[in-house]
């Protein structure tokens, strides 16, 4: 195994396989990987703060077989920083949060092309900093059908006093996160109040909009997982690449791209590919920071 | 029909290597049911069981454990299984021609049909009729989902079949079962043979039909005109509205969303 030692902040990270191309058909080595965190370092450390990271690793790239990591691995140098995480009750698994770029680059070198993290911070994990709503497109549906669902959820939460905010999955979605930022706003209020929103908007656009889990019940439709608030779920991290044939991001969006979108039915519209979100993230600078300290109450609970 | 292909590759050896599509040659006829709670009728999910903590365990906490002593074990990581899976491979490469009738036939395994892929038909033919013409069967190594397998590819019917084999450390020593040898009775050897000549015929498979799957079908095909089909409730029925405040201010801010729209 080839490796190349780089000093960052006096400490010396050991990085392997750089020239290894992890996404084939598009052409990006691990070392063009290392780099776009490196620029994209900035904007995505806000958002790993504080937060058990769940490693999902491509060793073998992109087209092959990945696994999801929870366990901070046991190799790891001595200045990786971690947190005891309890997950249902069982003993405390020791999870890698990551504060710094070389962190941030030792998780990606271990081929974790996908950063994933909870909701909740590791010092309160039972209440969530956010509330999201997971838009996933079915089979006929994309983007800009998710689009037509971001844009009805903003206008409903917005009367009630809700402030929304938009990214894509990178995949083929796009989730909206309610900031809330306060320490009273549980797991279960987070839930109670998305399920209830996913079930309005399935009554009021029934061929747009499913609440239900059931594949067969997707088909041309947006699904609203709602399940994604609770505390053993993870998301992708805003600004993580995606292990797509493209190594495209999940990236903020602004509400006006959505409404720009009328008409058009193209689903790779929105996406964002690594070079653009640099580009985009240098000029326009975090377009989620009010995600992380924006604090709101869900009405009515 | 087109047979769905499960691996695209080549088949090669010395300086031949021609395109082609792996694809299944039986398809096990079982007629399958899927199992329903019987109250509701709800599809029935399994689940992974701790009988310890009496719950459910999530995937990302089940790991795998080799029984070394009864209840003690040694745990195996995806990545050390990794480690030692073969790398995977596009090629069939043909290591040596044998003779098909010196295989026993306890050592089939799975029938495939190989069929040429675009820009190989015309050396695929060849090949086919070459081991035809000279009865030759090829034998292989060939890695499929990880595994690697011992393969004889053969001409037939115009096409190349492909057999996978069990490996010799599978097949299980005959000793034991086979009776010790007994003088026989003439006679009964004689009479014996002529009710064996009496029986023969030439193999004909199409005679034969899995008689309980035809009954299940046939029941199948009467009950579906008989009853009325049974449906699980749809989801929505067990679908919480939530706190009757909050949808209620849910219903008013959406006829403010559909009123501006």
């Amino acid at each position: 195994m080839s490796r190349t030692y780089v000093d960052i902040d006096g400490r010396s990270l050991p990085l392997s396989n750089l020239e290894k191309d992890l996404y084939p058909s598009y052409g990006f080595t691990k070392a063009a990987i290392l780099e776009y965190y490196r620029r994209i370092a900035p904007f995505i450390l806000p958002h790993l703060h504080d937060r058990a990271l769940t490693l999902k690793r491509y060793p073998e790239g992109v087209e092959k077989e990945f696994f999801f990591e929870k366990r901070c691995p046991a190799h790891r140098p001595a200045w990786v920083r971690t947190a005891e995480v309890v997950h249902h009750d069982t003993e405390p698994m020791t999870m890698c949060v990551v504060y710094d770029l070389e962190t941030l680059l030792w998780a990606v070198n271990l081929a974790s092309l996908e950063l994933h993290v909870p909701l909740a911070r590791t010092d309160s994990p039972g209440t969530p900093d956010s509330l999201v709503f997971d838009l996933d497109p079915g089979d006929g549906a994309g983007i800009p059908e998710c689009a037509r669902v971001a844009l009805i959820l903003r206008d409903l939460l917005s009367p009630m006093g809700l402030v929304s905010y938009v990214k894509t999955s990178g995949q083929k979605g796009l989730h909206v996160l309610v900031p809330l930022n306060n320490k009273e706003t549980t797991f279960e209020d987070t839930k109670t109040f998305s399920r209830a929103v996913a079930g309005i908007m399935q009554r009021h656009y029934p061929d747009l909009v499913t609440a239900r889990m059931a594949k067969t019940e997707r088909s041309e439709k947006v699904f609203i997982n709602w399940s994604q608030n609770d505390p053993s779920k993870t998301m992708i991290c805003v600004y993580s690449l995606r292990a797509r044939e493209k190594p495209s991001v999940s990236f903020p969006l602004e509400w006006k791209e959505l409404e720009d979108l009328d008409g058009h039915s193209d689903p790779e519209r929105l996406q964002v590919v690594h070079s653009e979100a640099v580009r985009r993230a240098e000029e326009k600078g975090d377009l989620f920071r009010d995600v992380l300290v924006k604090k709101q109450k869900l009405p009515h609970l | 029909m087109a047979a769905q292909g499960i691996w695209n590759g080549t088949i090669s050896f010395s300086l031949v290597a021609i395109p082609v599509r792996l694809v299944t040659a039986v398809m096990p006829g079982h007629v399958s049911f899927h199992l329903l709670h019987s109250k509701d009728y709800s599809r029935l999910a399994r689940k992974m069981f701790c009988p310890v903590e009496e719950r459910a365990v999530a995937p990302d906490e089940i790991i795998r454990g080799y029984e070394i002593l009864p209840g003690k074990y040694i745990t195996m990581t995806d990545e050390e299984l990794e480690s030692v899976s073969p790398e995977r491979s596009r090629t069939i490469e043909i290591i040596e021609f044998i003779d098909m009738k010196d295989v026993d036939p306890i050592y089939f395994d799975h029938p495939y049909y190989l069929v040429p892929a675009k820009g190989g038909e015309k050396a695929y033919q060849l090949l086919v009729e070459v081991m035809g013409r000279t009865n030759k069967a090829g034998l292989a190594k060939f890695i499929l989902a990880e595994r690697e397998y011992l393969v004889a590819v053969t001409s037939k019917d115009g096409a190349l079949a492909l057999t996978t084999l069990h490996y010799s450390e599978e097949i299980l020593p005959d000793g034991d079962l086979l009776p010790k040898k007994v003088s026989a009775d003439p006679a009964e050897e004689a009479r014996m043979e002529k009710s064996i000549k009496d029986m023969v015929a030439d193999f004909d498979p199409g005679k034969y039909a899995d008689g309980r799957r035809k009954k299940i079908r046939d029941l199948l095909d009467a009950k579906v005109k008989e009853h009325a089909l049974v449906e699980a409730p749809a989801m929505a029925e067990k679908e919480e509205e939530g706190p009757a405040d909050l949808v209620a201010a849910l219903e008013e801010s959406m006829r403010k969303v559909k009123e501006s729209r």
